[in-house]
């Protein structure tokens, strides 16, 4: 065979090996094909979702809070904030420094940002900046184009008109924190971190919308694939009357202490008074951290509520109790007369009367009346301090009123018992006896007091504090009083403020509604020897004051309690803040 | 007869048809953004079709002429690159040549690929002299091309050049020791690559390592075409080109915009086109009447079957990310130009052997 056909011969052999070849390569091809679209096509699908969906939470509107007149206690105020979602920045760090020139921020607040990122996913919206007004938003929502991952979202944001007056009450809203994420927050959140925006969280808080977004490769919004709403919150009328509070405010002005006013049919709360207080609208627009370190470390401590979440000696208002528990165990000393000689004189002790020259001859209602410690020194004594600590527990002392706000102190009614549990030793007839006119261990708070006022003034019944309006009444229980004694009680608290030696008769007759009542005066240092001028103690060795009572007196509407920290005298200090609120309600009463 | 009754039809048929698939899938992956680049892609194409009918009638033989000459021309274009060269994405690869930027390198394939038909045509085969010429015109293009560095063009002109040698005539022998050669050449190869290079290869071997650097191309390629399913996501409905999740969807990785919309079906179907297309030049190459018509089209057909095996293998994540388009769909004008001038001649060798019998012992290669 010659080398030219030999050629043609291997020309056409490798021609078909060529075609072989080529046809596997085809054949690869497709299988691979196939692999992909046929065999993995489930997987790669699902891919190429995630790949363009987003998942982006939109935050739903809170509810409002409101007082028993729909006016606004918790507000929203229009505002714009700025979050990002990490994922789909580009470049971060470029972003950040335009993002802290256009939105104006100083060095602190780009560390906040940058270390607040640095603690949430990367995959969803963080908040870096929040209730800006459109003059300050506007230079970044111009060119938001260009910040791919970025958004400026029209919201609102919490705004508490009332600023200070309901601090405590209604509370305030924090950025949800680890612990509330574990509890299903969303970081960019806030969470109602006290009062009533804590308490009635799960009503105010709404639901959340999702809102599956388009994207594409540069993390830009394409479109919305699907939105379920968020769903409002919704908006609480609390109880509170917040002219009430406003006139228990001003009445206390500038001194520590708390107002409790409570309905006396249904336990409605109208008004629950702290001083002093503090702006939670600070909380919103960013609490600086000098700001929350001066409340936590000012010795006036601003941040407890004094109305609940404190407990003080009741002083002379447990003589009500001491008195309670005389009628009920029918001595004779109820229908006698005793005779105060300003002192008594004990075993190992002298036990004073607040007033010195003594109050003379006087009966039951007297010694109220004049709150004549020597009577219920008596008086105490004769009963024992296991009937005085049945009567005060009876009454709703020692437990929590059931309020819905956080942090109730229960307080404490001492006892035999009690003194050895706390490892002090043996109870001795001298604590009975001041027991028996609220002093010593015994303590209470301003909202367990004027709940024993309504009790009294609602003929034995132990309501639940209530913070919404429009509930039905919550009885913790019907006590088991005679109306007899319960009448006896009335008018000797009336008494206080009608008779002329009353102690409270100077600050309350010419109150609008006629006031029962009882003033108490808690020693703050055992009782200044002789001759030391009261006037000339610094304020923190000041008494304690307390006014407690309910008005009208012959129809009873509201209840209350006052107290007034190192305030000095009840009559003084605590009776003028009541007359003040009953005057607020008279008013408002003659014009409806 | 005259030239256009003779023309291939079925070869012809399969050109026109990718043709329009191309443009149609070239609509979908630019329609959202530059709409421009379709009118120019129709620009292109009516060029491409003038130069391919315009060299159908150019006789083989005046081909076979200008062989060594464009060689040469290209392999001075390749030395000038260093020079003169326009640095784009780090590689010094374009020539500015006033109304346009060219590739020598592109140009030297298809200048390789006639040369060494000519080679073939008018020597003996398989005589180590040929052989040794065929090589050395190989290497030389070959390394100037490494050093660009443009490692996969040069593995394409390597690798097309060596089908071709090996069917011209290279002895199974010789087959053999050059395979052994390749293996052990192989590390030295893998030393001598840029970083970026040896990333890409690694982001092929394992695209999950890096799936925002290397890999990401290949993974939301591969995703585009899985998730198209057997029946594919619709025409202009697939969510990976519409978003752009697919990168350089209207050059290299165009397939899986097509894969994406038009699912299992459309793939298997410009599959079949090409497979078509290439088995008819296949049997050109055999019947052709000329050593060098047959040996130019089978050296056509090498560097389509290595594109699209090369592009389809690197788009689904077969084969590393190498820059080379899928023929007559990828968007390009230079490269579609050159394609279908290489597809004239192709057509002109069908168009010579027409009705006569296939090169025997013939004497004149050439015609």
């Amino acid at each position: 065979m010659d080398a030219s056909l030999n050629c043609r011969h291997r020309y056409d052999r490798r021609l078909l090996v060529f075609s072989l070849t080529a046809g596997m390569v085809f054949v690869a091809l497709f299988l691979r094909l196939a692999d992909l679209q046929w065999r993995k096509h489930e997987q790669m699908h699902l891919q190429a979702e995630q790949n363009r969906i987003s998942i982006v939470p939109t935050l739903p509107v809170r509810g409002e809070v409101l007082d028993r007149y729909g006016r606004g206690l918790a507000v929203n105020h229009v505002s714009y904030r700025v979050q990002i979602i990490p994922d789909r920045v580009q470049d971060m760090e470029l972003t950040m420094l335009l993002l802290a020139y256009l939105l104006d921020w100083d060095e602190k607040h780009q560390q906040q940002v940058e270390a607040r990122l640095a603690e949430s996913r990367s995959d969803r919206p963080v908040l870096i900046a929040d209730q800006l007004q459109w003059a300050a938003v506007a230079p970044l929502a111009a060119r938001l184009h260009r910040f791919p991952g970025v958004d400026v979202l029209a919201g609102t944001h919490r705004h508490y008109p009332y600023g200070e007056l309901g601090a405590h009450l209604i509370g305030y809203l924090a950025m949800a924190n680890s612990e509330d994420v574990a509890d299903g927050f969303l970081p960019m959140e806030k969470v109602g971190r006290s009062g009533a925006e804590s308490a009635f969280e799960n009503l105010l808080h709404g639901r959340l919308g999702y809102q599956q977004e388009e994207v594409d490769a540069l993390g830009h919004r394409v479109g919305i694939y699907k939105h379920t709403p968020p769903e409002m919150g919704a908006s609480i009328r609390l109880s509170i009357d917040i002219d009430l509070q406003q006139a228990a405010a001003e009445a206390l002005g500038d001194r520590s202490g708390a107002a409790v006013v409570l309905d006396v049919n249904s336990g409605e709360v109208l008004a629950l008074l702290s001083k002093p207080g503090f702006d939670t609208n600070q909380f919103i627009t960013g609490l600086e951290v000098e700001q929350w370190q001066s409340w936590l470390g000012d010795p006036r401590h601003p941040l407890i509520d004094r109305s609940f979440q404190a407990a003080y000696p009741p002083a002379s208002t447990f003589k009500l109790l001491t008195m309670l528990a005389g009628l009920d165990s029918s001595l004779p000393l109820m229908d006698e007369s005793v005779y105060c000689s300003g002192q008594l004189e004990l075993a190992d002790r002298n036990l004073r009367c607040w007033k010195e020259e003594g109050h003379g001859y006087v009966n039951l209602r007297q010694a109220i009346a004049q709150s004549c410690d020597v009577y219920f020194y008596q008086l105490g004594d004769k009963l024992g301090i296991d009937r005085l600590q049945a009567t005060a527990k009876k009454w709703g002392f020692g437990e929590a009123a059931g309020f819905i706000l956080a942090g109730e102190k229960k307080g404490v009614v001492p006892g035999p018992k009690w003194k050895r549990y706390q490892g002090l030793g043996h109870w001795t007839r001298g604590e009975t006896m001041i027991t028996a006119i609220g002093q010593g261990a015994m303590n209470a708070t301003p909202l367990q007091i004027a709940r024993f006022a309504a009790a009294i003034a609602n003929g034995g019944k132990l309501l639940v504090p209530q913070l919404e309006v429009d509930n039905p009444p919550l009885i913790e229980r019907e006590l088991d009083v005679k109306p007899q004694h319960l009448e006896r009680l009335r008018q000797a608290m009336r008494s206080v403020v009608s008779s002329p030696k009353g102690t409270a008769h100077y600050r309350l007759s010419g109150s609008p509604w006629k006031i029962a009542g009882k003033t108490g005066t808690a020693q703050v240092i055992a009782m200044a020897e002789d001759g030391d001028d009261e006037e000339l103690l610094p304020d923190r060795h000041k008494d304690h004051a307390w006014f407690m009572g309910y008005a009208p007196f012959d129809n009873p509407r509201i209840a209350f309690a006052i107290f007034v920290e190192h305030g000095g005298h009840g009559s003084s200090a605590a009776a003028p803040v009541a007359g003040a609120i009953v005057k607020a309600m008279a008013a408002k009463e003659a014009e409806s | 007869m005259s030239t256009i009754r003779r023309l291939d039809m079925p070869l012809l048929c399969c050109l026109l048809l990718l043709g329009a698939l191309g443009m149609a899938v070239l609509y979908a992956a630019v329609h959202q953004g530059d709409a421009g680049l379709l009118q120019r892609q129709a620009m292109y194409w009516l060029l491409g079709i003038g130069v391919f009918l315009g060299l159908c009638y150019v006789p083989l033989r005046h081909v076979a002429l200008v062989c060594w000459p464009l060689y040469i021309v290209a392999l001075l274009a390749l030395l000038l690159v260093p020079v003169l060269g326009e640095v784009q994405m780090g590689a010094r690869r374009w020539l500015n040549l006033g109304l346009f930027n060219m590739q020598p390198s592109e140009v030297m394939k298809w200048a390789l690929i006639l040369l060494l038909a000519f080679i073939f045509a008018t020597r003996e085969p398989s005589r180590g002299r040929t052989l040794m010429l065929a090589l050395l015109a190989s290497l030389l293009p070959a390394g100037l091309i490494v050093v660009q560095p443009d490692l996969g063009t040069a593995l394409v002109l390597l690798t097309a050049a060596l089908v071709l040698i090996a069917v011209a005539g290279l002895p199974w022998r010789w087959l053999l020791y050059s395979f052994i050669a390749v293996l052990v050449s192989l590390p030295l190869l893998w030393r001598s690559m840029y970083d970026y290079q040896k990333q890409r290869v690694l982001g092929f071997l394992d695209p999950q390592s890096d799936p925002l650097g290397a890999g990401y191309h290949v993974i939301q390629s591969t995703i585009a075409i899985g998730s198209g399913g057997i029946f594919g996501k619709g025409y202009l409905q697939g969510t990976q080109a519409r978003l752009h999740f697919l990168p350089e969807q209207h050059t290299d990785f165009i397939f899986a915009v097509m894969a994406e919309e038009g699912g299992l079906l459309a793939a298997a179907l410009l599959l079949a086109l090409y497979g078509v297309m290439l088995a008819r030049m296949l049997i050109i190459a055999a019947r052709a009447h000329s050593r060098f018509g047959g040996l130019l089209t089978l050296g056509v057909c090498t560097m389509f079957m290595i594109y699209l095996g090369v592009n389809i293998g690197m788009v689904s994540g077969l084969l590393p990310v190498v820059g080379v388009p899928l023929p007559f769909v990828s968007y390009g004008g230079s490269a579609l130009v050159t394609m279908m001038a290489a597809m004239g001649l192709v057509m002109r060798a069908a168009i010579e052997s027409h009705g006569r019998i296939p090169w025997q012992r013939t004497a004149n290669p050439l015609a």
